[in-house]
């Protein structure tokens, strides 16, 4: 039996357990990559969530059989970048960040919308967070956050 | 791998399926959330003939592991379809969802499986010995129950490219907290020199599965939409006979008022 190979934020692992296992439990107990949170295991709140190919997915609906040869991007990996720090900065000068239960599935979800669409309108930001839950902010100033970077950002996406 | 099976060809994936007892298992969305243990996945995402949407005279062709999102891109595929796609939860799920695990699961809540209804599409069903079509409405047996052998997989959703076009969309309710009084409706209307030619109504979410009665759709063929609106009151009275829901934890009533209202604006939007 040969092990699941993929790759984590930019690194070759490869992952001898079941093929069967939750890749959000795996992130977070084998990888330690607690960024990636659980909130709910029914793909409802979007904490969990990550890029698998630079396509946003909630990790506790993907079974580690299904991501073998898959380039796995956790915010551990995202806030090396320039676009973390363009969203990063964005985020906090609106305040868009209380508990931060939710941010690094916001911040990724956002990444994913924008590598999609770098002008997003308002509406389509909100439609690309809408599967991300925020107990906390509101969502007003994630969204506004999300469109500051947009404009900040000009020319990274 | 352990407890678990990656093909990439559709021959493979067929031959494993006839001779181990595997779970196919394509965008884990429901799977995942049932999360049922001691099964082994046979993983379907990396086989090229299931992900393709292609066209042929007849049908626009979508792969059994074709994802919402990949569908909603394409331009093949008709927009009443579409509409219905994109208001499928959240672009996570849409990214991973796929329609052969919508229709696997055997619900009538399944937004692509109540398009696939009304528009009388066919599913390509293959085992590793034997090819079948089958009609999606004879797919589905009844509540969880799917006219699919334990060797056997969904290859392809083979959708009518004509005839489309003149539609009705609704759903009502969302998916998580208001999931309990959930309707969905898709009708489908056309006409030829005046005379109704088609007045296809399908619901979701309403019963064990998708409801439509194509007895009482035909007593509207061939006639005017003149004859249509007077016969429209009792026509709605014999839907109102016909449909017996499920009982939720919204009332069966009030979701059958809704169900009669969308028939009702339904045939309202094309004169009748
Ligand atoms: C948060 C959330 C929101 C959702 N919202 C909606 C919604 O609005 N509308 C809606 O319709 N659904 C919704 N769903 C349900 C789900 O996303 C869909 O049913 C989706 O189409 C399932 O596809 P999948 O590829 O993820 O299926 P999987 O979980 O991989 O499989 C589902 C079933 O189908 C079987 N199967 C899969 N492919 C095949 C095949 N080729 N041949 C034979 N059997 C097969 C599997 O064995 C399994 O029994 C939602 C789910 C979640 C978690
Ligand atoms: S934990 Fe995955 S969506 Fe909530
Ligand atoms: S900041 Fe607390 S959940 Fe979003």
């Amino acid at each position: 039996m040969s092990d699941i190979n993929f790759r984590l934020n930019g690194r070759e692992v490869s992952y001898s357990g079941s093929a069967a296992d939750r890749l959000l439990d795996v992130l977070r107990n084998t990888y330690l990559c607690t960024s990636v949170k659980c909130g709910c295991k029914e793909g409802e709140c979007g904490a969990c969530s990550v890029l698998i190919d630079g396509v946003l997915f909630n990790s506790c609906c993907v079974a580690m059989g299904a991501i073998e040869g898959a380039e796995v991007v956790t915010m551990e990996g995202f806030r090396e970048t320039r676009r973390f720090e363009v969203l990063d900065r964005a985020f906090g000068e609106l305040s868009a960040v209380q508990c931060g239960f939710c941010i690094p599935g916001m911040v990724l979800a956002a990444e994913a919308l924008l590598s999609q669409n770098p002008q997003p309108t308002e509406e389509e930001i909100r439609e690309g967070l809408s599967g991300n839950l925020c107990r906390c902010t509101g969502y007003n100033a994630i969204v506004n956050a999300v469109g500051l970077a947009a404009k900040e950002g000009k020319g990274l996406w | 791998m352990v407890n678990g099976y990656s093909v990439s060809s559709l021959a493979e994936a067929l031959e494993i399926r006839s001779s181990h007892s595997v779970v196919p298992y394509a965008g884990g969305t429901d799977l995942m959330v049932e999360n049922r243990k001691g099964v082994e996945y046979l993983f379907l995402g990396k086989i090229p003939e299931l992900r393709n949407i292609t066209e042929d005279d007849e049908y626009i062709r979508i792969g059994a592991a074709v994802t919402f999102t990949q569908a909603l891109e394409d331009k093949k595929v008709p927009d009443l379809m579409k509409e219905a796609l994109k208001r499928i939860a959240a672009p996570a799920i849409r990214n991973a969802g796929t329609f052969g695990g919508n229709l696997g699961n055997g619900s009538a809540k399944a937004d692509s499986v109540l398009i696939e209804f009304v528009s009388d599409a066919k599913l390509r069903l293959a085992s590793r010995d034997k090819e079948r079509i089958v009609d999606v409405d004879k797919f589905y047996l009844g509540r969880k129950k799917l006219d699919l052998g334990e060797d056997e997989l969904i290859l392809e959703v083979l959708l009518p490219k004509t005839g489309l076009d003149r539609y009705s969309y609704e759903k009502v309710g969302g998916r998580n907290a208001l999931a309990i009084s959930r309707v969905s409706f898709a009708g489908i209307f056309d006409e030829k020199d005046g005379r109704i030619t088609k007045l296809a109504a399908a619901f979701g979410a309403v019963a064990d599965t998708v409801l439509r009665y194509k007895d009482l759709e035909e007593t509207m063929l061939g006639k005017t939409i003149e004859e249509a609106r007077e016969l429209k009151e009792k026509y709605l009275e014999s839907y109102a006979e016909r449909m017996v829901l499920t009982q939720g934890r919204v009332s069966a009533e009030y979701r059958k008022n809704v169900c009669m209202n969308l028939l009702g604006s339904f045939l309202a939007k094309f004169g009748i």
